[in-house]
């Protein structure tokens, strides 16, 4: 107490009014120091410091945003020819929260679902959210937009309603050609987005970025009444070049078709071509592939079969349909290369120097490795004594099984690896699958080391023997194969450039060089069954190969041919394989070979490789007939048998009016060109004689006593040939000198 | 013993002399309804004496407050009165009416003789402590009961509170100044007072009211003359309380109980950011702002994101269209009110009215700072209005009644000095 009286006393000192003065200031520089000095730090903070924070935060709800779509890149050929475009349509929107009567929501609901053919109690349920952005449908074309212009219209003259019913601009994909290089190009979703191939694997370069109209709006979602109002353009995405040819993707596609068909094929089939030095695909085909522009509907087959199971399986087995029938062959699908492998087994050996050309090799028609079952020959007589390059011809599989033990598994695994078959190629496109050895780390038993030296036991990848074998042709440099080959951005600018990437050499240039003699002597031997074109220098090797699961019959094919031309210089490879067979043969001689010639028989042209005939060969080379009509008769003889043409004259005119075969037309050397002189001889016709079964010589008699011209093909360089087709029936009708062609195959064809 | 005494001894003397001033002012009560005779300006108080001898500065500032308050005001206002009632100048037309009503009662009661309250403070008390009863058997928005009405027109129980609280204190402070001293005389009846007020407060429930009965109880204890010592010991005590909250965590707890408070910008779940959505707005709006503001007028947070813009969360629109600046300069004039309030009052020849004045000024400081304190998320969203700014007819009357009673001790120490 006493204490405080003291203090008392000292501040009594000023007195109770200045104690109270001067609690007062204090208290004034409490409020105003300390409180207004928070405060307005405080707002500091928030408005300077966080300003930008919160700003964003409240611009980020105050703005609505409409997303406006971006027009997909498209997709190019390698010479600028469309695959895949983006076509402008609309979307139908409904903003829902404008609806002032249950009215207008009825009749809205009916008008709507009458123009775009929609369920009318679907669209009423909608008409019934709060909300200002509901799809009512997708990729309306733009007669459908004009009728709901027309709707939008009659809105707003019976309601005065305007933005009830909107339409916002959208793309749809266009695919031109329809199933071409379907596996390869792919399909996009509803949102426009890859699905498939190349539209899934260059999704993001393809999509572009999307536009935004942004405006103010209250929490409520409609407009404020201040103006704010943004628009981004949406940014056109990307377009894409690819390296294939829809020149030489559609050669392929019609002879795999026609390959499929004649050898009734049960499990589709696939072809890859390949420039050898670059890798770039220049034609992917998965045959029996589907409609881009409409990528759900199933082939007629496939759907009838899943009509027929219970209902409740449907689903499933509709998904497991439509991923089959996506899946590209090419990359997906693992089989054993079969005797194409032998190729890749005799580089090794060569590039290894473990064979010459003096070593030998015997086949009694079987051989047994350890304590295995027999290995057999296709020739179950045996082919005898051998050399390394007979091995080959003979697609001797003792005689491979000698060469895989003289090169030994150790590396055997290491030219595998080597070739790239133990790892995925690194290919464009999405779904490649991995092979499968018999271990991981390369081990292997003898009897596996029999088998793979010949192709069986080792599961590979269609793209990974395409780009093995281009390894072999050139120059040994295993290449990355690619489908893309630029990347242009909407400008036209080339935003990226796919540049041919070398792996490694796996071989020399000079076992390169010598398998492609080898390989090439074995097309002009085998003949036309082996992958002989006339005028072209083709290497290339037959395959056929068991497969592993036997689905349609005792045992399933897959028939194969994997080749190259020019073999003196190699430029492009390619594999034609078919999967199950069930034809007439399951060889790939038979079956492959032939769609390999055709294919061939038009790219190499294309590719504008020109002819080299040798000499043998130039007797069956066509020539082309000159132009006559309108020549005096003697003048047009003479200078049609100048050019080594046989000349027959029909008429009684002195001058010439018309002729068979027509200018240009293509006869054979020394063929027998007519000459009309007047109308009435023109109605003379002859019949087509039957020039299937004989020989080359046979036929041309055969034609020239029927009066018309036989064009040959198909003609080994050596090697026995018998005529195999005709491309006018016999006893047809024609003029005569009509040219008729006439294919010949090896009369001792491989069967492989 | 002696020593206590003495003490009582002179505060004897004090309130003698304090009953001997009253009565003798008591004398000669025309003096103070006198019209001030039209002399010649003089030199050093002028500009005191001007008009009706009521200090025309804080009668400006006052009015310079309720001008711009009533714009920022209508500016928050309009886009929540369009979409809700309809009408643009729904809530600017009724609080013009209120400020007409306020000004005309600011007037009237400048003429008042604030004296004339010194008693009845206690009975002042014991009515606004029977409203806070009755408002809790009235029906209530949402269990909270804080509204007395006839009609349309409400007032807020706690409104009375307030002033009750500072009336009380000036009488008891001007009553007991030199006792003061004594815990008794200060400490005891603050917190009875104080404690009484708070039951009923928390009844209601009304948090931020009873904080600032809590603060106006210990601020006029202290001009009064109450020991710092307690103010020292209460500070300490709450500090620690706080502390030991903070140390177990239960801080944050009650900050989330406390409808999600310093949590606003911060997801924890739907129902808390469902509840934080008006200050974390808040937030957003005042951070828009800025330095320099959106521009009068310009407020988006306005459209419909920030509830009630027109009420206690006025001034985050006030800082999204004006800036930092804006804001700073309005703060300002607070300030200056609050300095012009307290020196004027500290011009009144008696104790009471020193205190009633100090007392009301000092409640709209408290006010703004703890309004702001709230729309910047640092204490709980529990509704504080900011004076002059705030839609609210009963509030803006009460205030600027009260203004009157300052003017009225302004006018009587502005008379007395001629």
């Amino acid at each position: 107490m006493s204490k405080g009286y003291v203090k008392y006393h000292k501040k009594s000192d000023m007195g109770p009014n200045q104690r109270l003065r001067r609690r007062s200031v204090i208290l004034i520089l409490t409020i105003l120091v300390a409180g207004f000095g928070a405060i307005i730090s405080r707002l500091a903070c928030l408005q300077l410091v966080q300003g930008t924070y919160l700003q964003e935060k409240a611009v980020e709800q105050q703005l609505t945003d409409t997303t406006i779509n971006a027009k997909r890149g498209t997709i190019y050929d390698t010479n600028g020819k469309v695959l895949a475009q983006s076509a402008s349509v609309w979307k139908v929107v409904l903003a829902p929260a404008y609806f002032e009567t249950e009215e207008q929501r009825v009749s809205v609901a009916k008008d709507l679902a009458e123009i775009l053919d929609l369920d009318e109690s679907n669209v009423y349920e909608k008409t019934k959210q709060n909300s200002y952005y509901v799809i009512v449908k997708r990729k309306i074309e733009s007669d459908t937009r004009e009728e709901i212009i027309k709707l939008q219209e009659k809105i707003e003259k019976e309601y005065n309603l305007t933005n009830v019913v909107q339409l916002l601009d959208d793309y749809k994909r266009y695919y031109p050609h329809n199933d071409l290089a379907s596996s390869v190009i792919g399909f996009t979703g509803s949102d426009d987005q890859g699905l498939e191939g190349v539209e899934y694997k260059y999704n993001k370069y393809l999509t572009g970025t999307p536009g935004r109209i942004v405006t103010a709006a209250n929490a409520n979602g409609t407009d404020m009444p201040f103006q704010y109002e943004q628009n981004v353009e949406a940014e056109e995405g990307n377009s894409i070049y690819l390296t294939i040819d829809e020149t030489i993707q559609s050669i392929c596609e019609k002879y795999m078709k026609q390959g499929l068909a004649d050898n009734d094929v049960k499990n589709r089939g696939g072809c890859i071509a390949m420039d050898v030095d670059t890798g770039a695909v220049l034609a992917m085909v998965t045959v029996g592939g589907y409609d881009l522009n409409n990528p759900y509907k199933l082939s007629q087959e496939a759907q009838e079969k899943i009509d027929k199971l219970p209902e409740d399986e449907q689903d499933a087995a509709t998904s497991e349909a439509l991923s089959q029938m996506w899946r590209n062959k090419a990359i997906s699908d693992t089989y054993y290369p079969g005797s194409v492998f032998k190729m890749v087994t005799a580089s090794m050996a060569l590039n290894e120097g473990v064979v010459n050309d003096n070593s030998t090799f015997f086949c009694s028609g079987s051989m047994t490795i350890a304590d295995a079952k027999p290995i057999g020959c296709h020739l179950r007589s045996g082919h005898g004594t051998q050399t390394f390059t007979q091995a080959i011809c003979n697609s001797c599989n003792p005689a491979f099984i000698q060469i895989g033990q003289l090169v030994g598994a150790e590396k055997f695994w290491q030219y595998y690896q080597g070739f790239g078959f133990s790892e995925k190629t690194g290919i464009d496109l999405p779904g490649e699958s991995e092979d499968l050895f018999f271990s991981d780390n390369g081990e292997m038993t003898s009897v596996d080391l029999a088998v793979s030296s010949f192709g069986q036991g080792l599961a590979i990848t269609p793209i990974q023997m395409i780009t093995a074998c281009a390894a072999v042709a050139n120059g040994g440099n295993l290449v990355q194969p690619y489908v893309v080959r630029q990347i242009v951005n909407g400008e036209g600018n080339v935003i990226e450039n796919t540049e041919s990437k070398i792996k490694r050499q796996v071989i020399s240039s000079g076992v390169s060089k010598k398998m492609n003699e080898i390989l090439e002597y074995n097309t002009t031997t085998g003949g036309a069954n082996n992958g002989y074109i006339a005028g072209y220098r083709v290497a290339g090797k037959t395959g056929t190969s068991e497969k592993l699961t036997s689905t349609y019959g005792s045992e399933d094919y897959i028939a194969s041919f994997c080749g190259y031309a020019p073999a003196d210089k190699p430029k492009i490879a390619m594999l034609v394989f078919f999967d199950t067979p069930t034809g007439g043969s399951y060889y790939g001689s038979k079956v492959s070979s032939p769609v390999f010639i055709n294919i061939m028989s038009e790219v190499l042209p294309y590719l504008q490789i020109h002819t080299e005939y040798t000499d043998s060969e130039m007797q069956y080379v066509d020539a082309n007939a000159g132009a006559y009509v309108g020549m005096d008769v003697d003048e047009a003889k003479t200078k049609a048998e100048q050019a080594g043409f046989t000349v027959t004259v029909k008429g009684e005119g002195s001058t010439v009016v018309s002729q068979i075969p027509a200018v240009s037309a293509k006869i054979p050397n020394g063929g027998n060109i007519v000459l009309y002189t007047d109308e009435n001889s023109k109605s003379e016709k002859v019949l087509v004689p039957n020039l299937v079964g004989f020989s080359i010589s046979e036929v041309n008699s055969l034609a020239s006593n029927g009066g018309v011209n036989a064009s040959i093909s198909n003609v080994g360089a050596s090697g026995n040939v018998v005529s195999v087709s005709q491309d006018i029936e016999p006893g047809t009708e024609v003029s005569p000198g009509t040219v008729i062609t006439v294919k010949f195959a090896s009369a001792e064809a491989l069967n492989d | 013993m002696t020593s206590l005494q003495s003490v009582v001894l002179k505060a004897d003397i004090n309130r003698i002399y304090d009953e001997k001033y009253r009565e003798a002012s008591a004398v000669k009560p025309k003096k103070h309804y006198a019209r001030p005779e039209k002399k010649p300006k003089s030199r050093k108080n002028g500009w005191f004496i001007k008009g009706m001898g009521i200090d025309l500065p804080f009668l400006l500032i006052i009015l310079v407050l309720l001008i711009i308050g009533m714009i920022m005001m209508f500016s928050a206002s309009y886009p929540v009165a369009y979409y809700t009632q309809n009408d643009s100048y729904y809530y600017l037309k009724r609080q013009i009416v209120f400020a007409v009503i306020g000004v005309a009662a600011m007037l009237g009661l400048s003429f008042f003789n604030y004296n004339k309250l010194h008693k009845i403070a206690p009975f002042v008390l014991g009515l606004s402590y029977f409203s806070l009863v009755v408002v809790l058997f009235l029906p209530g928005v949402n269990g909270v009961h804080r509204w007395i009405g006839v009609g349309t027109f409400g007032i807020q129980a706690s409104e009375i509170t307030k002033f009750a609280i500072v009336l009380f204190f000036a009488h008891w402070g001007s009553k007991y100044y030199n006792k003061m001293q004594l815990a008794k005389y200060s400490i005891l009846p603050g917190f009875i007072i104080f404690g009484t007020t708070a039951v009923l407060l928390i009844l209601e429930p009304h948090f931020s009211c009873t904080v600032i009965v809590f603060i106006l109880t210990v601020l006029m204890l202290y001009i009064s003359g109450m020991r710092l010592k307690y103010i020292v010991l209460g500070a300490v005590g709450i500090a620690a309380a706080v502390g030991v909250l903070w140390a177990t965590g239960g801080l944050g707890y009650a900050m989330t109980r406390m409808g999600g408070w310093g949590q606003a910008l911060v997801y924890t779940n739907d129902q808390m950011w469902q509840e934080t959505w008006q200050t974390r707005n808040s937030l957003y709006a005042i951070g828009s702002g800025g330095l320099w503001g959106l521009g009068l007028g310009q407020s988006r947070q306005k459209y419909l994101y920030l509830p009630e813009p027109q009420n206690d969360f006025v001034f985050a629109i006030v800082c999204e269209e004006l800036g930092l600046i804006g804001a700073i300069i309005i703060l300002l004039i607070f300030a200056l009110l609050v300095w012009r309030g307290i020196t004027l009052s500290l011009r009144a020849k008696d104790k009471f009215g020193k205190l009633l004045g100090i007392g009301l000024t000092a409640q709209i400081g408290l006010q703004v700072i703890l309004n702001i304190l709230v729309i910047t998320d640092w204490l709980p969203n529990t509704g504080i209005s900011l004076p002059f700014f705030s839609y609210g007819g009963s509030s803006l009357i009460m205030l600027l009644s009260q203004m009157g009673l300052v003017l009225s001790i302004s006018r009587t120490a502005n008379i007395e000095k001629q």
